[in-house]
């Protein structure tokens, strides 16, 4: 984005585009203060830039003051800007992207969810009421995932309710390598995170000084805060998590805080985790929450027709139900693939179009398949249908399989219908499963799937699901560091596990609803560390101090006859605590992250837990 | 105080069972120079009885102060540093842990911690150079790394200091290991000298012990020393004056387990396969050793198995065992030799009886 240059980080850019941009924009705002009406041809618009370049000026004055990461956005200043756009356009033959171009202006076009919008709308409005009044809260918190209009949303209720919106934008990123080079030009380094938090610090004594606006300070302020810094390990997640409890606590200025959902499929990762957790921090602390849902099909179709209408490209329905489903919800994607779409010349289509005649079937028929889509992002299936597809072992019927198999025989027993789906490695990767988590989750489901009479069949797939373990478990040793092989050992068990299941499945049940349990697994397994942490710490208890005994001991002949002899009641500070033998601890500790165990935490997974 | 500590023999020269390795090993220390220990056999068999009272042979009552710690340790692995959490429990002469605590990570704890102990050599009164002694728990379940560690750690500092390893298996430790130790084999004691004990305890306490209760106990208590004497006490806070025909009561976990084996026995079906899986879990969430269930229920299905059923389901407990010690989650094991086994039943079953 062009607004958020800066004149001292314009050598960070090493894009070309980039470059001449940020040249021309600094060339413009130090000439502004000289001769900039010079550069201007004198146009209608000369009113409407007069706020843009009072604004600029001041900016490039107070790019050393510490308010300079708030940016100025309020609707003068894009209308300037575009003014202005429109001349270094002229100069660049550039043309704007689609998604700028169609940014939505108003709430009617904002292809997010009516429900959704009126909500912050109101939540604004209501800030708006009672501004004047003690109000705790502050902050609203919007997550939701990438592309589906977050920033949007808060931007256009801005312009429609008439206040400012001033936005936090992580500036320009100092990278290491950058910094070594202007070492001796006296910038010095500093941290996404500091700045952040020196920002809230700042926000937080000071509000918002607005140095743009002099004489419209009746307006109202919202501040929006976008981007927050990338947060690496506990160290950085606790600072962040510190500095934006204290933001939402303190601040007076209605705010929107934006947090992107990543993928669920990939949230057994740490970092996702952390994401969550800070969530919940900051609607703890006192904000408002609203989840924005990913965009519906349809809305991204209208849209999606909309700019094809403006733009005047004839973009076939097909097409546009494609790209629309294609994007998952997102709608920033589906507009950059229609404009990439219509960007290729594509003689096939346009033959077909200016014709009309039969090679139109076969545009459809290569459409229709998403591998040859050129565009959009690949097909990904949710893990959970993933596993569906692989429990209820859907084959093609029996007639259907004819005597082609002349090359080989099979016995009768090894014999089966063909797969109703696609290759079972290419659903796993398309889920994105992780080894362990499907063989988890298949171990856990696969036994409602077979025929009760079938005992063979559940010995069948428990003895591939224990070869698909004894497979991963190869990883711990001298495997470790061979990324390579243990890629292969991962997709190989992964692959063991499904296999096994569909092929142990002979008789599987007709297909009737069934849940998709999460692993009962992982709570025993956790549970289980956490007693075995209890007793390791009092081991040393029996032998009355006197040696360490061996742990299997400890669980299978002392506690037990302890608890015979009602040992606690003479001992009970000795013993205390141990769990009631046959109780298994509740599934709370997820919530405290002191509690999670090295091991338990690699497989809990907080997101599957819902289902 | 529970009886097996309160009568615990504390010197070599007390002990009723195994009076011919305790005599053997005073003469040992008596003669100055120990060389490493391997202390191995079944659980309950007085391994570490035996090792308390060398110690204590060697460096006298000082061995009993001891003082149990949580230590923290930072050990520099490469380009990282770990922090291990152990439990050590040491007196003066000796260092007693159990390496195989860290998991994974017992090769550091071999290489770093015992170097470090046995560097520090206690001077004795004489301004001699002493040597202290690092008991080992455990050492069959360290890992193939932990224990070729282990053997360089015993050559570089056989002078400062001396090893007492104690596991279950001699087979698990390696021949390099075992080689440069002194291998103490401790059988597991005969009924008879349970009984003994057993009858030295009731003495001692003063009870009435019935014909043969004794007997019954040490029968049931599988050749484990400590087995008999724990439900010893359990049956005299039962029911004193004790009855001939007092039921002896068995572990929590083995009565479960002998739940799930008639559960298996009398239905043979996926459904009662999830039930066994819930119920083995919950032994699991208790600590009870994978290993230990496994063969329990072996011990507990052959019971009721006819005899041509048995050996293949040895097999296959043997099969499954071999996996669990390669694999990584128990259960997927447990639960598929509890599926081969109703698979087996039941064919067999249905072969006899139509």
């Amino acid at each position: 984005m062009r607004k958020r240059t800066k004149p001292i980080v314009v050598v960070s850019s090493s894009d070309e585009d980039d470059e001449k941009q940020h040249h021309t924009h600094n060339y413009k705002s130090s000439l502004l203060t000289s001769s900039s009406s010079s550069s201007v041809p004198p146009r209608s618009k000369k009113s409407k830039k007069a706020p843009r370049l009072s604004s600029s000026c001041s900016k490039s004055r107070i790019d050393s003051n510490p308010f300079d990461q708030v940016k100025l956005f309020c609707e003068g200043f894009d209308d300037g800007f575009t003014g202005f756009q429109v001349l270094a356009e002229e100069k660049n033959k550039k043309k704007e992207l689609w998604v700028d171009k169609y940014r939505p202006r108003t709430l009617e076009e904002l292809a997010v969810h009516k429900k959704k919008v009126e909500e912050v709308r109101t939540w604004f409005e209501e800030r708006l009421k009672k501004e004047k009044q003690e109000n705790n809260n502050h902050v609203l918190l919007i997550t939701g995932q990438t592309g589906i209009g977050k920033s949007e949303t808060v931007r256009v209720i801005a312009s429609h309710l008439g206040a400012i919106l001033y936005e936090w934008k992580t500036p320009t990123p100092t990278i290491w390598q950058e910094h070594v080079h202007n070492s001796g030009s006296g910038i010095r380094y500093t941290s996404k995170l500091d700045e952040f938090e020196n920002f809230v610090e700042r926000i937080r004594k000071y509000g918002l000084i607005s140095s743009s606006d002099k004489k419209g300070s009746q307006k109202t302020h919202f501040l929006l805060i976008d981007d927050l810094p990338v947060i690496s390990g506990k160290v950085s997640y606790e600072r962040l998590r510190c500095s934006l409890h204290l933001l939402v606590q303190s601040i007076r200025i209605p705010t929107a805080i934006i947090v992107t959902d990543c993928g669920q499929s990939d949230s057994a990762d740490y970092s996702m985790r952390c994401w969550e957790e800070l969530q919940l921090s900051i609607q703890s602390a006192g904000a408002c929450k609203v989840a924005f849902n990913p965009i519906t099909v349809n809305s991204i179709k209208k849209t999606l027709s909309r700019i094809c209408r403006e733009e005047h490209k004839k973009v076939t329905t097909e097409q546009n139900d494609l790209i629309a489903k294609a994007s998952g919800g997102d709608i920033r994607h589906a507009i950059l693939s229609l404009e990439y779409l219509c960007l290729k010349p594509n003689p096939m289509l346009s033959l077909s179009l200016s014709d009309g005649n039969p090679t139109y079937p076969e545009v459809r028929s290569e459409l229709d398949d998403g591998n040859l889509l050129p565009f959009g992002r690949d097909e990904t299936l949710s893990l959970f249908h993933a596993l569906g597809k692989f429990l209820h072992n859907k084959r093609a019927t029996q007639n259907s399989v004819a005597s082609d198999n002349g090359a080989f025989c099979l016995k009768d027993q090894y014999m089966r219908s063909p797969l109703n789906m696609d290759a079972p490695e290419k659903v796993l990767c398309q889920a994105h499963g992780q080894a362990k988590t499907v063989t988890d989750f298949l171990h856990e489901n696969v036994l409602d799937f077979i025929n009760e009479e079938a005992i063979d069949d559940a010995w069948t797939v428990s003895s591939y699901l224990s070869d698909a373990d004894t497979l991963l478990a190869s990883l711990g040793g001298l495997l470790i560091r061979n990324y390579e092989a243990s890629n292969i050992v991962q997709s190989a068990a992964a692959s063991v596990a499904a296999r096994g299941v569909l092929f142990g499945n002979t008789h599987p049940l007709s297909s009737r609803w069934h849940a998709v349990r999460r692993p009962r697994m992982w709570q025993v397994e956790k549970s289980m560390w956490h007693n075995k942490r209890e007793m390791v710490s009092q081991r040393s208890v029996p032998c009355n101090g006197m040696n360490l005994t061996d742990f299997s001991i400890i669980t299978t002949e002392w506690r037990p006859s302890l608890k015979w002899l009602g040992f606690k009641a003479s001992h009970s500070e000795a013993v205390h605590g141990v769990p009631i033998n046959g109780s298994i601890v509740e599934d709370g500790g997820y919530d405290d992250p002191m509690c999670i165990d090295e091991q338990s935490a690699q497989t809990t997974d907080d997101e599957i837990e819902d289902w | 105080m529970l009886w097996v500590d309160k009568y615990r023999p504390k010197a070599l020269d007390k002990v009723i069972v195994h009076q011919d390795v305790a005599q053997n090993l005073k003469k040992l220390v008596t003669e100055q120079d120990c060389p490493h220990l391997l202390f191995y056999g079944p659980s309950g068999s007085g391994k570490k009885t035996l090792i308390m009272a060398l110690l204590r042979q060697m460096f006298g009552a000082s061995v009993e102060k001891v003082k149990v710690e949580n230590k923290n340790w930072k050990v520099d692995a490469g380009s990282r540093t770990l922090d291990l959490e152990l439990t050590t429990l040491s007196s003066t002469h000796h260092v007693e842990l159990n390496p195989s605590d860290a998991g994974f990570q017992d090769r550091y704890i071999v290489q770093e911690i015992i170097k470090e102990m046995a560097k520090n050599r206690p001077i004795d009164t004489k301004g001699k150079k002493g040597f202290k002694v690092l008991v080992l728990n455990e050492v069959d379940k360290l890992s193939r790394e932990a224990q070729h560690s282990l053997r360089r750690t015993m050559e570089k500092y056989s002078a400062s200091c001396r090893l007492i390893l104690c596991c279950n298996s001699s087979s698990k430790v390696t021949e390099a290991v075992r080689s440069r130790c002194l291998n103490v084999r401790i059988n597991a004691p005969k009924e008879e000298e349970i009984v003994e004990v057993l009858e030295f305890i009731g003495k001692k306490e003063g009870l009435q012990l019935p014909f043969g209760f004794a007997a019954r106990i040490a029968e049931k208590s599988n050749r484990s020393l400590r087995r008999a004497i724990l439900s010893f006490e359990t049956c005299r806070v039962q029911q004193y004056p004790f009855t001939n025909n007092q039921l002896i009561p068995a572990m929590d976990w083995e009565a479960y387990l002998l739940e799930i084996a008639s559960d298996i026995m009398k239905e043979q079906s996926p459904k009662r396969l999830f039930q066994v899986r819930g119920k083995v879990y919950e032994l699991l969430s208790n600590c009870i050793p994978p290993e230990i269930i496994l063969k329990r229920l072996l011990y507990e299905l052959l019971k009721k198995l006819d005899a041509e059923l048995k050996h293949e389901v040895c097999h296959w407990a043997a099969y499954y065992e071999h996996r669990m010690r390669l694999g990584q989650k128990a259960i997927f094991h447990i639960e598929a030799f509890v599926a081969k086994f109703m698979s087996i039943y039941k064919g067999f079953l249905i072969s006899t009886f139509g």
